[in-house]
């Protein structure tokens, strides 16, 4: 079985903590992406699986084998590079083949493969070219037939796409994930862009200051997000965070300017009471209908800001003395200055304590 | 109010200054240069003869072989072509290691780095003492080896230089691939870095080309460069002035060559990889 | 070694047929694993790339510089024999040189003129290249050319055109000034000091103007255009913002060239001998001297030992700043 199990991961730089305990099963054939800001631990992270950096502490085991101490070529794991990492001095023949020649695989059987992962990346006519004569995306497919090619254990993608524009981005990704269903192959692959976390995903891992935030899937993540990082990180545009006074019955917040919103019992999960941040999806307050809804308060704003994308708009207004952002349709508004009526879906919504961060 | 006539200051000084330089630069090479094919006869004519109405290539035969400066050319020759050679291997392995390793901390590059600026005479004098011990002294190895050494700072840090703009992605990649760290590092780091490792060979060789020290106390009859068979000719005092000028053309047309084709990397050798050219 | 083929259908086939590895593999076979050698080699391949670099200089340099200690303290001399401890006698014997201080005299005149000189001419080269014109790669190749002679033909080169009565100096200069022209260049003071400045200046100018060079154009465009803008006089252009910008590879050229310029031998050797008598010894030349026509060699090498020494401070600055500066790139 070739998953990847990390036990009470160390990693230091002199002084600086990089990891600080990291615990991580990833299963045989799972697509895991590591995700979190920069200076998280990521990247380095994913570089201990490869073996490009040593560990301070701790293990790694890579299909059941503790690979600590094993150089990155006996681990059988391919990386595809942020920066392609592409051998400019050799055609795309030789990028693709390289791997496999320096395990002294005899050149027809190099040939056999290597047209095998050019035809599933659709690169047959560039073998004969090199690097500097590729774009972008030729480029990145030609890293990740690099990587096919050795058919490893484990794949380990260091945010390949960000150096990609957004429309080729959009395409990579789709076929990173075709690629994925085909192989059923573990895939680790680190992002800082939480739209590729929740695309391609079977589990994703999100990490800040060296330590798991939270690890599931990305509907685990999006609903059940269990601190205030991992709300705000996952699903954009970024979930509101509005400063509330909870009553003591549950049935009332106060905004900030003093502004009371009366909520419908048992509407608010949990049983903390007091100062607390609410945090809402912009996709969770909509134009108000005909027949309010359960679980959804009304209120009326006046709007400041229209951000039109196409088919949706997004307003911001002032809820208490909070900047709020809301999705709605691009009919829905038409000025800035006017005043709109909108039902929040306080039923969806999560509280947090101002203190440690985590929902409550 | 600035005046607008202010504009366009007049390129014209420039031109003068670099044009008097240009003179100041040709005028020994040219005056070497005439000296050289000048027959005897029309040394001491005043006013000085600028062209001589009969060239002659008496002067070259015989600084070549009369003043053995023939046997000065191979040897510079052969002791240069080697100790560059030893010099750029053992300078890009080591430089490899300081770029990717950093290897020693500061302290190890440090101390390469400040062999360059050693004056020769403190290493010379014992040097002298211990290849006179060793056998060594007036041999061609015996000196390879002390050019290899002096010319070693310069090769190390020009390399340093290139080895630490390549993309370390590269060659974790070729890790990954399957390759040793040795194997990363020659299939690799090498080829890209070969213009580099050109430029340190060009430097290098120039180097040991022009040496006049160490050639001229640790060599004598058998192993002596071309550089010290002006010892014969004594500019300050000698009168064969043509055999000396013969001899110099003959010296200075290769290291010009060499120096002109590389002189791109120029910045960079001179400073030893601190500026970029 | 590892088995070379796949078993079959273990890679993946194009089109519909994905054929998954988990499914048809059921054991991963390991990668090739060389020998214990090539691993321990591969481990250690920092310090065995660096090895063979460090042994050279601690056989040829680090060595030397120690056995020359022992040297300095002992008697070591062709001309009486035994090796016998002589305490700080050659050090004293050094000290006390009148020739010696002079020399160190010498130097110090000859390498701050040199540098000097070289740093005007070399910054107003600069300057005036700095600007793209035709023909200026011809240029530039020309003035770097006497970077790639040696010393010694250099002195040759310049000893030709200034020795009486061959060279054509005195008649040229005759001729610009309307007066007859009788300087000994190379054996009257003060005219052979400037011979060799002028010498040295000659090769040596193209290396400041070479960095300097590099320097003024690594500054960027748009500030000089925004000082032009703003109507700033040239000369206020040049003090307030091309000089800041350039002063660390103006400290690095000086410095870099003067720890060059007080080793000078071989244009003194070629020029005019360290003569006429001692006048112009340089302290390399007078320890050469001392060494290797007098053969005191224990004397000598307390000479340079105290040389050495001075020099040392400056290339310890010079080199901490090298490296911070390829540190910081």
């Amino acid at each position: 079985m070739a998953g990847v199990t990390i036990s009470a991961l160390h990693k230091r730089y002199g002084a600086y903590h990089a990891l600080r305990g990291i615990d991580l099963t990833i299963e045989d054939g799972e697509f895991a992406v590591l995700v979190g800001p920069s200076g998280c631990g990521k990247s380095t992270l994913l570089r201990t699986i490869a073996g490009l950096e040593e560990i301070s502490e701790g293990t790694i085991a890579i299909g059941g084998e503790v690979v600590n101490d094993m150089r990155p070529r006996d681990r059988d794991v391919a990386m595809v590079f942020q920066d392609y990492a592409l051998y400019p001095h050799m055609s795309v023949f030789n990028n693709i083949g390289f791997g496999l020649r320096a395990r002294k695989v005899p050149r027809d059987v190099v040939k056999t493969k290597v047209m095998a992962a050019a035809a599933l990346l659709g690169i047959e006519p560039l073998l004969a070219r090199y690097p500097r004569q590729l774009s972008g995306g030729q480029r990145q497919r030609v890293a990740i037939g690099r990587a096919i090619v050795r058919d490893p254990q484990i794949f380990l993608f260091d945010e390949p796409l960000s150096n990609l524009d957004a429309q080729l981005r959009d395409e990579m990704r789709s076929e990173i994930k075709r690629l994925h269903q085909e192989l059923r192959v573990t895939m680790v692959y680190v992002t800082h862009d939480q739209i590729e976390a929740m695309t391609l995903a079977d589990r994703i891992v999100v990490l800040k200051d060296g330590l798991i935030e939270q690890q599931g899937s990305p509907l685990d993540l999006f609903e059940r997000p269990q601190t205030r990082f991992v709300a705000g990180f996952i699903g954009s545009p970024k979930m509101n965070f509005v400063p509330v006074d909870v009553s003591q019955d549950g049935l009332a917040l106060t905004l900030e300017d003093g502004l009371r919103l009366l909520v419908e019992p048992g509407v608010l999960t949990g049983s903390r009471r007091g100062d607390l941040i609410l945090g809402i999806r912009p996709s969770h307050i909509a134009p108000a209908r005909e027949t309010p809804r359960r679980g959804h308060v009304r209120r009326t704003i006046r709007v400041d800001l229209i951000q039109l994308t196409g088919a949706r708009s997004f307003v911001t207004f002032m809820l208490g003395r909070t900047p709020v952002t809301a999705e709605v349709g691009a009919h829905d508004v038409a000025a800035v200055g006017e005043d709109m009526t909108l039902d929040f879906d306080l039923a969806r919504a999560v509280l947090i304590d101002p203190a440690t961060g985590r929902i409550v | 109010m600035r005046k607008a006539s202010r504009r366009r200051r007049r390129p014209f000084g420039r031109f003068v200054l670099i044009g008097l330089w240009l003179l100041f630069v040709l005028a020994p090479l040219y005056w070497m240069f005439i000296t050289s094919i000048k027959p005897s006869d029309d040394y001491l004519a005043n006013p000085p003869v600028w062209f001589p109405s009969h060239p002659t290539l008496v002067h070259y035969t015989a600084a070549l072989f009369a003043y053995r400066g023939f046997q000065g050319l191979i040897n510079s020759l052969i002791i240069s072509s080697a100790a560059t050679l030893v010099s750029t291997v053992v300078g890009t392995l080591m430089a490899y290691s300081l770029a990717r390793f950093n290897t020693g901390g500061g302290h190890l590059s440090f101390w390469v780095l400040s062999q360059r600026f050693l004056p020769p005479v403190a290493t010379v004098l014992p040097l002298f003492l211990i290849y006179r011990s060793l056998g060594l002294h007036d041999t061609r190895t015996g000196l390879v080896i002390a050019y290899a050494v002096f010319t070693l700072p310069v090769t190390v840090w020009m390399m340093l230089a290139y080895f630490r703009q390549l993309p370390p992605s590269l060659e974790e990649a070729a890790l990954v691939d399957g390759c040793s760290r040795w194997r990363a590092f020659w299939a690799v780091a090498v080829p890209l870095a070969a213009p580099g490792i050109v430029a340190a060979m060009v430097f290098a060789f120039i180097a040991c080309w022009t040496e006049f020290f160490f050639a001229l106390i640790l060599t004598s009859r058998n192993a002596f460069t071309l550089p010290t068979v002006f010892r014969a000719f004594l500019g300050f005092q000698g009168a064969q002035y043509g055999e000396a000028s013969a001899l110099a053309m003959v010296s200075l047309a290769p290291s010009i060559v060499l120096g002109t084709l590389a002189q791109k990397h120029l910045v960079r050798g001179l400073t030893l990889g601190a500026v970029r050219g | 070694m590892a088995p070379a083929a796949l078993p079959a259908g273990a890679f993946p086939l194009p089109g519909k047929e994905g054929m998954t590895n988990a499914a048809s593999v059921p054991q991963r076979r390991r990668p090739g694993r060389d020998g214990a050698l090539a691993e321990w080699a591969d481990r250690r391949l920092k310090w065995l790339l660096a090895a063979p670099a460090i042994l050279l200089i601690l056989a040829l340099s680090l060595y030397p510089l120690l056995f020359s200690i022992w040297v300095s303290f002992i008697n070591y001399d062709f001309t009486v024999p035994g090796h016998a401890f002589v305490g700080l006698k050659n050090f004293q014997q050094v000290i006390g040189d009148p020739v010696a201080r002079w020399s160190l005299v010498v130097t110090l005149i000859l390498s701050s003129a040199s540098v000097v000189t070289e740093f005007l001419l070399g910054l107003a080269l600069a300057l005036a290249m700095v600007k793209p014109f035709r023909g200026r790669g011809v240029a530039m190749s020309v003035i770097i050319v006497p970077l790639f002679i040696s010393p010694v033909i250099v002195g040759q080169a310049w000893a030709l055109l200034l020795q009486r009565p061959f060279g054509p100096t005195n008649y040229l200069l005759g001729k610009l000034l309307g007066m007859d022209v009788t300087i000994s260049w190379l054996t009257q003071t003060p005219w052979n000091f400037i011979a060799l400045v002028v010498a040295d200046a000659w090769q040596w100018t193209p290396f400041m103007f070479v960095i300097l060079l590099a320097g003024l154009t690594s500054i960027p465009q748009h500030i000089y255009e925004a000082a032009e803008l703003d109507g700033v006089e040239w000369l206020d252009t040049f003090i307030f913002i091309t000089v800041p910008h350039l002063a660390p590879m103006m400290l690095l050229a000086v410095t870099f060239r003067l720890l060059d310029a007080v080793k000078l031998f071989d244009t003194i050797f070629m020029l005019t001998g360290g003569g006429p008598g001692t006048m112009t010894y340089s302290s390399s030349f007078y320890l050469y001297t001392v060494g290797f026509q007098q053969f005191h060699l224990s004397q000598a090498t307390a000479g340079s030992w105290i040389f050495l020494a001075m020099t040392a401070i400056v290339i310890g600055v010079l080199v901490r700043r090298l490296m911070r500066v390829e540190a910081a790139r």
